[in-house]
């Protein structure tokens, strides 16, 4: 504090104070060593050679050049129709997957299927998630065959999973009390579906169903890109041939394609969730 | 329940590091982007030193004003001349430097709740300390001590390691306050310190800041809208009402009639505190 | 002999239709909506089953047809070959490694871009639109379109694997924090302001402790997104054991495929179930 020393603080002639003892950092810098030491393994096993990582940017931005400084816009109309299959192949496989999967997810949801169906329900909605899309996906192509119809069809399945698991979820935390209403006037569990259930759950639901279309939009590419058709094909075929400035313009397709789904979904779902409140308000009698 | 009072305070404070400052305002309006006249036209000077209360309803521009001293709400004509300095035009690097000479506590104490008290207090010495060392956590042992003897001063240095947000109300905004003393400031704002503590806290954090007016001199502008804790702490009420100035005198001669001039309708009894318990 | 028949339930005095109630408000009618949506989807859903356009062929027969020819596919798919699984080792420790490296230099490098794209820890709208739209394009890249593309330009290997989950984890991340650090309350970003703070300093003492489980959070999500995706990389040559995986395939070993994708299953569930217990800790 010797720069300190010719300028008077308002603590000068200040007693000593009791300053408590710090709290103790062992098992924080535990975890973090313990976590270093996992990602140094890790990275140091891996193929790679790290010190030409440095390369990796620029010659990525010579292929971005390559890329996008012109864009080959002659193959255009095709690239609209593949996409147009891949979203078809979107759609219909969230069609499929929200016919199935919202049924199936009620019935497993606690308060409308028994004990066990929710078990063996739920077991497979578990399983059906842990296996990566594109797997299912090459499964259900190997034995089917490679057609965008498969391709919906996978998309469909492999949906299910979380589709389910949602729609349970959205079950399980409506509120209860419409549900008791219908029993107590005397309603069996369709009766109790009917008229509680389904007008709390209906948005959330189709929110639900619209975002899985979404990630369909995704998926789809994904799976032309293992051979089921659509945009993903084209685009692993020209990435095949280097021909740069064709995947250029395909992935400016996909790109701005995706982006203009998601905000209208986005919006879609966000009137969806504002609508129900109002009329929810609407209909509350005072 | 009565909080703990920090004893032997007179200790607790030497002469000021820094010289006290004036504020003088001239002519000062803010108009807000959504048509709002917050301020029409204000004038006031403040001494170096003095301790103000500053009443008025809500809407009546007190949280605008002590804004526009320290900049944080620009003022959108008008001058404003801090120690010297003028506010208004100052940008950047300036305007943060002379924010660093200004200590600010809040309503909601603005405390940064996931972090230890340590961390908040050494806020304090932002406009001091270059932005790599803040960034790399390289605090001078000067800053540090200095933090540390704050918040002795405000008693609350047993809690120095805690998380922030374990604290209760007075003693979070004990911890503001050492946070604006660490900046060894030459003005203390404080806007309604007190409005979210219970009678007793109240009572003590208002004496804690006429404590550090009269052995520090520092200048202390205060927005409160509590009549009785206005009189009792300052020596000079400033009453606004609708963004103009309409009372400026002594605490001593303010009376209830002034307040009910100041405030536009009669007293009520959450406009006052009441006793200590 | 007649039949007892229980007496009719009391009816009111007055049908309230028959009463002439004039406060009635008129009822709101969402027939044309509805029959409007019903309408719009119906097109949409006819637009997609048109393969002129581009839409798809619902051909069953084929598909029926497809299905019992592969019985004996199914058959070995159930059977899987575990003499198998030290071939496995190897490659799954790749698609492991690669995700674990991709989630933490994507962890690291996601603390700066977050607090450009939040509202409180930047308050400059140019820069932060800016990161938001450019983080935006990166997720509207699916992960294998990364993966074929940068297999293309930077050769078959775990490279271009650990740069596309770094890529696709870094959008995750930055998208999800950042909305979350929007989201919350942050009053004491004013104060460190009234103290004549840098942003960069406010950031760093106060908004990042309190955003710290809102990371971490996210974080052992990428990992988890990580483990899946990285099965499949391999695929089109990002490395990993997808390549294995379709090798096999493609030598009709379907007992080989079997093990492996219940190789990656457990290697899935564990992943999940260990993030699941980490972030309950976390709260």
């Amino acid at each position: 504090m010797s720069a300190r020393a010719s300028v008077k603080s308002r603590y000068d002639g200040y007693r000593v104070m009791a300053l408590p003892t710090p709290p103790s950092r062992t098992r924080a810098t535990l975890v973090a060593v313990a976590v270093g030491i996992v990602v140094l393994v890790a990275t140091g096993s891996l193929n790679i050679s790290w010190t030409h990582l440095g390369d990796v940017p620029a010659r990525v931005a010579k292929y971005l050049g390559l890329m996008f400084s012109s864009p080959n816009w002659d193959k255009f109309p095709r690239a609209l129709t593949e996409t147009w299959r891949s979203i078809s192949m979107a759609w219909l496989g969230a069609v499929g997957c929200v016919f199935i999967a919202t049924p199936l997810g009620m019935l497993a949801a606690r308060g409308v299927g028994p004990a066990w169906l929710r078990f063996i329900l739920r077991r497979i909605f578990a399983v059906i998630r842990a296996i990566p899309e594109v797997i299912l996906a090459l499964l259900l192509l190997t034995v089917t065959g490679l057609t965008p119809l498969t391709g919906a069809l996978a998309l469909g399945i492999a949906g299910i999973g979380t589709q389910g698991k949602w729609v349970y979820e959205t079950i399980e935390s409506a509120q209860v009390g419409a549900a008791e209403a219908v029993l107590a006037a005397g309603g069996n569990t369709a009766e109790v579906t009917r008229w509680a259930l389904w007008p709390a759950v209906a948005p959330a639901l189709m929110s639900f169903a619209l975002y899985r279309f979404e990630i369909n939009i995704r998926t789809s590419a994904v799976l032309g890109l293992v051979g089921a058709g659509g945009i993903g094909s084209m685009l692993a075929n020209y990435t095949n041939y280097r021909q740069w400035d064709t995947v250029g313009m395909l992935l400016i397709v996909v790109v701005v394609i995706t982006m203009i789904f998601d905000v209208i979904s986005g919006a879609i779902r966000r009137r969806i969730m504002a609508g129900a409140t109002t009329r929810a308000n609407i209909s509350d009698v005072d | 329940m009565a909080e703990q009072v920090p004893t032997n305070t007179a200790a607790n404070f030497g002469p000021s590091a820094t010289t006290p400052w004036s504020i003088h305002m001239t002519d000062v309006s803010v108009t807000y982007p959504n048509g709002t006249h917050a301020l029409r036209n204000v004038s006031l000077s403040i001494d170096a030193g003095e301790i103000v209360s500053i009443v008025g309803l809500s809407g009546s521009g007190k949280s605008t004003l002590i804004r526009t001293i320290n900049a944080l709400v620009p003022a959108t004509s008008g001058t404003v001349i801090v120690g010297g300095n003028d506010v208004t035009q100052m940008r950047g690097r300036q305007l943060r430097e002379l924010r660093g000479h200004i200590g600010m506590i809040f309503q909601s104490f603005n405390l940064a709740d996931r972090t230890s008290v340590l961390n908040n207090v050494l806020v304090g010495r932002f406009a001091h300390t270059p932005t790599y060392r803040t960034v790399f956590g390289r605090m001078t042992a000067a800053d540090k001590e200095l933090a540390l003897r704050a918040l002795d001063s405000m008693g609350m240095i047993e809690k120095v390691w805690l998380r922030a947000g374990s604290l209760s109300g007075g003693q979070k905004q004990r911890v503001a306050i050492a946070r604006a003393l660490t900046q060894e400031p030459s003005i203390m704002l404080a806007d309604e310190p007190v409005a979210s503590l219970d009678p007793p806290t109240a009572h003590s954090v208002m004496a804690d800041l006429g404590r550090i007016n009269a052995e520090s001199n520092l200048t202390v502008l205060i927005n409160i809208h509590s009549v009785d804790l206005a009189r009792q702490y300052a020596n000079r009420i400033i009453g606004l009402r609708e963004g103009e100035v309409v009372y400026d005198g002594p605490a001593a001669e303010t009376t209830d009639a002034d307040f009910e001039m100041i405030y536009g309708r009669p007293i009520q009894t959450n406009d006052r505190v009441g006793a200590e318990s | 002999m007649t039949v007892p028949t229980t007496a009719p339930l009391a009816q009111p005095a007055t049908p309230l239709r028959q009463s002439g109630l004039s406060g009635l408000p008129p009822r709101p009618h969402h027939a044309w909506r509805t029959v409007g949506i019903v309408v719009a989807l119906g097109a949409f859903t006819t637009l997609t089953l048109m393969p002129a356009i581009g839409g798809i062929q619902l051909d069953f027969t084929a598909l029926v047809r497809n299905w019992s020819n592969s019985l004996p596919t199914i058959r070995q798919l159930l059977r899987p070959d575990f003499a198998f699984l030290p071939r496995t080792i190897a490659p799954m420790a790749e698609t492991l490694e690669m995700a674990v490296a991709g989630a933490a230099f994507a962890a690291i490098v996601s603390i700066p871009i977050t607090l450009w794209a939040a509202r409180p820890s930047n308050p400059n709208p140019f820069t932060r639109q800016l990161v938001r739209f450019i983080i935006n394009i990166n997720r509207a890249v699916p992960d294998l379109v990364f993966a074929i593309v940068l297999v293309a330009m930077l050769g078959v290997g775990a490279l271009p694997g650990f740069v596309t989950l770094f890529l696709f984890d870094l959008g995750v991340v930055v998208k999800l924090v950042s909305e979350a650090i929007d989201s919350s309350d942050h009053d004491y970003i004013e104060a460190g302001r009234a103290a004549g703070g840098t942003q960069t300093q406010i950031n760093r003492v106060t908004v990042l402790p309190q955003s710290w489980t809102l990371y971490a959070n996210q974080w052992l999500y990428s990992l988890e997104l990580n483990v899946r995706i990285s099965a499949i990389l391999g695929i089109v040559g990002a490395g990993g054991i997808g390549r294995l995986l379709d090798e096999r395939r493609g030598f009709y070993a379907y007992n080989d495929v079997s093990i492996i994708i219940l190789e990656i299953l457990v290697a899935v569930i564990v992943i999940e179930f260990a993030s699941n217990a980490l972030r309950k800790k976390l709260r």
